[in-house]
C-alpha cells in the first residue's frame, strides 16, 4: 500500500526514467528505504486503527469511568441526627464578606452603602477597614439575605467567601449532650468532641436521644426551675432495656448556636458530669442487696423507735414513725434509720460490691467527654457504710443513678449507658447484679411508694408507676444545709414490666404555697416524673392500662399508715400484677 | 504500466478525499464531545447546587419542626391538648358495662399470668 502511495511521487504521468548502472542501483537503495519506512508507517497507522476499532467498536465496559462521574457530596464535618433520623446538628456554607481595598474607589461611600444594608457597624472603623488592605474581613457568616442585599448593592471590592458553619436547628434541646465546636469546627464538648473525627470525615452520627422526648424534659423542668426557684436541674429518661439514653437535658442550659451568650455554668452539664449525694433514692440498692444477699426478706424489719446514734453521728427520719418497721415500710415512709441499719446488716465489702457493679464507683463509660467521677468514702467504715445506706457520703451523677435504677428494675441486668443508638446485636447482654426474684420484688415495693408512700404525687392512672424519692441536703463548706437541699425521683413505669426509668432532680427548690413550704423530692421532683411518664407514655404510644380490681380495691391512702403495711402489700402486689420481666 | 498513473491519480484524490473527510468527521466528533462534556459538568455543578439546597432545606425542616417552635404554632390556631391517659380506652373496656358482664366472663388472659411480686410473697409466707 506505501509503495503504491508513495511511487507516483517518485514518477507522476511520465514514462519512468531508467537509469544504467551505478544510478540504477543507486535508485534501488532509496526506493527500498523509501519501502522499509513506508512499512514502519503503515504499520503503526494499522496499530492506531485497530486500537481505534477496539476502542469504539469493542470496548464499552467503562465508559461511565470515562465520563468522570459525579462530584462526591463534599458537605463537610457530619451530621449529627436523633434515633429518629431529625437533625440536632449540621454544616451549613454561609457566605463571609471581605474587602479588597485596591479595588475600592471611595471607601467612604462603600461603607455608607454597606451601612444602609447592615446597619450594625461603627463607620469609622468600617472606613478604616475598606481602606486598609487587600484583604479584610468585614463580616463572617452573613445571612442569605444579607449576602442577597450586599451582593445588590454592587460595590466593587467586596467579595464573599463561602465559610462552613455548625447550626443547631434545635437550639437548647439536647446542648449538653452534642457540645459545641470552635471556630474552625473542632468538637470542644459533648459528642461532637468524643466523634470528632468521624464527624470530621464527614459521617452522620446518629444518636439515641429522642428530641421530643429532649422537649419534654427541658420544658417540664424550666418549668419546675422556674416555679420552685431552683438554680439548677437535670433530668434523664432511660431504656432499662437496652441501657439507651433517651433523654438527657440539663439545667440551665446554654444555646449552642450562640455559645459565648451563657455563662460557664451553663455549659455544666449537671446529668452527666455533676456528682450530688442523691439521698433516699440510694435506698433501693440497699433493700435490693439485702433481699438479694438474704440478710433480711419483705417480712424483715428494723426497730426506728429513735434516732440512731453511732459515734459523733446522728441518723434520723425526716418522716419519723418512731417505732418497728417492716423493710416495705422503711422504703415507703423513707426511713434513713432502717436503711442505715440494713445496710450494715448487708456489710461494707457486700455493699462495695453491690454498688462496683451497678456502676457506682466508677466514672461512667458514657460516650461523652463530661462524665462525672463518683466521690466515695476512704476509708469505708461502718459509718459509711451506713450512710451509703441511704444515699449520703457518696456522689454520683444522675445518669449513674438512673443506669443503676434500670437494673434493679429490669430484672437485675446492668448495662452500660449510652447516648448512640443501640441496633439487634450492639446490645450488650448485661451483667447480672440482681437475681430476677429481687427484681420484682423491689418492682413491687417501688410500686408501694408511690401508692402509699412518699411517691404519691408521680402515680399516673393506668401506668402503674413506681419509683423513690430523694432529698440530700447538699454539703456547702463542709457542713449539710437544711435550706440548699437536692431533691430527686426516680421512677419507672409501667412497674410490672418497666420500659422507661425517669429521672428529675432539682437542684436548690425552695418550697412554695402549693407544697406547703415542702421542697423534698416528693412534693417537688414526684409530680414533674408524674407528668413526664405521662406525656412520654402518649408519645411512644403505651396504653394505660385500667385494671378492674384495682379501681375496686384502690383507696386514697391515708397521709400515714400506722399499720404494719402487709396489708398494703397484698394490695400493690395485685396492681403490680402481669407480664414478670424475662430475664434476658 | 500505462494504467498506473491514473491510478495513482484516482487514489490520490481518493485519499484526499477520504482525509477531509476524517478531519470534518474529527472537528464534530471533537465539539459533540466538548459540549457534552460542557454539559457533564454543568449537570454536576447543578448536582452539587441540589445538593447543598437539600442539605440546607433538610436543616431548616429540622429547625422549623422543632418541638417548641410547633407548640407555640399549635397554640396559636389549633385548639388541641396533650393526650391524657383518661382519655384512651380498650374494647375490652367498653364491653364491661355491667348489663353485658357476662360477655366478658371469657376474658381472663390478662388476669390469668402470675403475679410478679405475690409468688415471692407466698414464698415468704410458706
Amino acid at each position: 500500500m506505501s509503495e503504491h502511495r508513495i511511487s507516483p511521487l517518485v514518477a507522476h504521468g511520465r514514462p519512468p526514467i531508467r537509469l544504467e548502472g551505478a544510478h540504477a542501483r543507486l535508485l534501488e537503495t532509496a526506493r527500498n528505504r523509501l519501502l522499509v519506512t513506508g512499512t514502519v508507517f503503515a504499520l503503526a497507522f494499522l496499530v492506531v486503527a485497530g486500537r481505534l476499532i477496539d476502542l469504539t467498536v469493542f470496548d464499552q465496559t467503562n465508559n461511565a469511568s470515562l465520563a468522570g462521574g459525579v462530584a462526591p457530596d463534599a458537605s463537610g464535618r457530619g451530621a449529627i441526627v436523633d434515633r429518629n433520623g431529625v437533625i440536632l446538628a449540621t454544616s451549613l456554607p454561609t457566605a463571609s464578606l471581605y474587602a479588597d481595598s485596591q479595588e475600592i474607589m471611595d471607601p467612604r461611600a462603600a461603607a455608607d452603602g454597606l451601612m444602609s444594608v447592615l446597619p450594625d457597624f461603627d463607620r469609622e472603623k468600617l472606613v478604616t477597614k475598606l481602606s486598609e488592605g487587600r484583604f479584610v474581613w468585614i463580616r463572617r457568616n452573613l445571612s442569605p439575605n444579607e449576602q442577597y442585599a450586599v451582593n445588590r448593592l454592587g460595590i466593587p471590592g467586596l467579595h464573599f467567601e463561602i465559610e462552613e458553619r455548625r447550626v443547631y436547628p434545635h437550639d437548647r434541646a439536647a446542648a449538653h449532650v452534642l457540645g459545641l465546636t470552635d471556630v474552625d469546627g473542632r468538637g470542644i464538648a459533648g459528642v461532637e468532641k468524643t466523634f470528632d473525627s468521624e464527624l470530621a470525615a464527614g459521617k452522620t452520627l446518629r444518636l439515641s436521644l429522642d428530641v421530643r422526648v429532649q422537649d419534654m424534659l427541658r420544658q417540664e423542668m424550666v418549668a419546675a426551675v422556674r416555679e420552685f426557684r431552683a438554680i439548677g436541674a437535670a433530668a434523664t429518661v432511660l431504656d432499662v432495656r437496652t441501657g439507651e439514653v433517651l433523654g438527657m437535658i440539663s439545667l440551665p442550659d446554654f444555646d449552642p448556636n450562640a455559645p459565648g451568650e451563657d455563662d460557664d455554668d451553663a455549659r455544666f452539664n449537671r446529668a452527666a458530669k455533676g456528682v450530688y449525694e442523691m439521698g433516699s433514692t440510694f435506698k433501693l440498692f440497699t433493700v435490693a442487696m439485702a433481699l438479694d444477699s438474704g440478710t433480711t426478706t419483705l417480712r424483715g424489719g428494723y426497730d426506728a423507735s429513735k434516732p440512731l446514734r453511732v459515734a459523733h453521728f446522728t441518723i434520723r427520719d425526716f418522716h419519723a414513725e418512731n417505732r418497728w418497721l417492716s423493710v416495705p415500710e422503711i422504703l415507703v415512709h423513707s426511713s434513713n434509720i432502717g436503711a442505715a441499719q440494713m445496710a450494715l446488716d448487708v456489710g461494707g465489702p457486700t455493699q462495695r460490691r453491690y454498688l462496683g457493679r451497678l456502676g457506682l464507683l466508677t466514672t461512667a463509660a458514657v460516650e461523652l467527654p463530661e462524665s462525672g467521677k463518683p466521690l466515695t468514702p476512704k476509708p469505708w467504715r461502718d459509718i459509711n457504710t451506713m450512710t451509703v445506706g441511704f444515699g449520703h457520703g457518696i456522689a454520683v451523677s444522675p445518669l449513674q443513678l438512673t443506669t443503676a435504677v434500670a437494673a434493679v428494675v429490669n430484672g437485675g441486668l446492668w448495662r452500660p449507658p449510652t447516648v448512640l443508638v443501640r441496633g439487634g446485636e450492639s446490645l450488650p447482654a448485661g451483667e447480672r447484679v440482681f437475681s430476677a426474684r429481687t427484681s420484682a420484688q423491689l418492682r413491687g415495693l417501688m410500686r408501694l411508694v408511690v401508692r402509699y408512700g412518699t411517691g404519691r404525687k408521680a402515680d399516673v392512672p393506668g401506668y402503674q408507676v413506681g419509683g423513690k424519692t430523694g432529698t440530700a441536703e447538699k454539703l456547702i463548706a463542709g457542713r449539710y444545709r437544711r435550706d440548699a437541699r437536692i431533691s430527686s425521683f426516680v421512677g419507672a413505669f409501667p412497674i410490672d414490666a418497666p420500659r422507661y426509668v425517669v429521672l428529675a432532680m432539682i437542684d436548690e427548690p425552695k418550697g412554695n404555697k402549693s407544697t406547703l413550704n415542702y421542697a423534698t423530692g416528693g412534693w417537688v421532683a414526684a409530680p414533674v416524673v408524674g407528668r413526664l411518664i405521662t406525656r412520654i407514655a402518649s408519645l411512644y404510644g403505651i396504653a394505660p392500662r385500667v385494671d378492674e380490681e384495682l379501681e375496686v380495691k384502690w383507696r386514697p391512702p391515708a397521709p400515714t399508715i400506722k399499720k404494719p403495711l402487709f396489708v398494703a402489700v397484698k394490695e400493690a402486689i395485685a396492681d403490680a400484677r402481669g407480664r414478670q420481666i424475662a430475664a434476658n | 504500466m500505462n494504467a498506473l498513473p491514473s491510478l495513482f491519480k484516482h487514489t490520490t484524490v481518493l485519499f484526499l478525499l477520504l482525509a477531509v473527510g476524517l478531519a470534518l468527521v474529527l472537528f464534530s466528533v471533537k465539539y459533540q464531545v466538548q459540549d457534552l462534556e460542557e454539559e457533564l459538568s454543568q449537570l454536576n455543578r447543578q448536582i452539587a447546587n441540589e445538593r447543598q439546597a437539600t442539605h440546607v432545606l433538610k436543616a431548616e425542616f429540622s429547625y422549623l419542626t422543632d418541638a417548641e417552635r410547633l407548640r407555640r404554632l399549635s397554640d396559636r390556631y389549633l385548639d388541641l391538648e396533650p393526650v391524657q391517659p383518661r382519655q384512651i380506652g380498650s374494647f375490652a373496656a367498653l364491653s364491661a358495662s355491667p348489663d353485658r358482664a357476662d360477655e366478658t366472663s371469657g376474658d381472663t388472659s390478662n388476669t390469668m399470668n402470675p403475679p410478679a411480686l405475690p409468688a415471692a410473697i407466698e414464698e415468704i409466707e410458706r
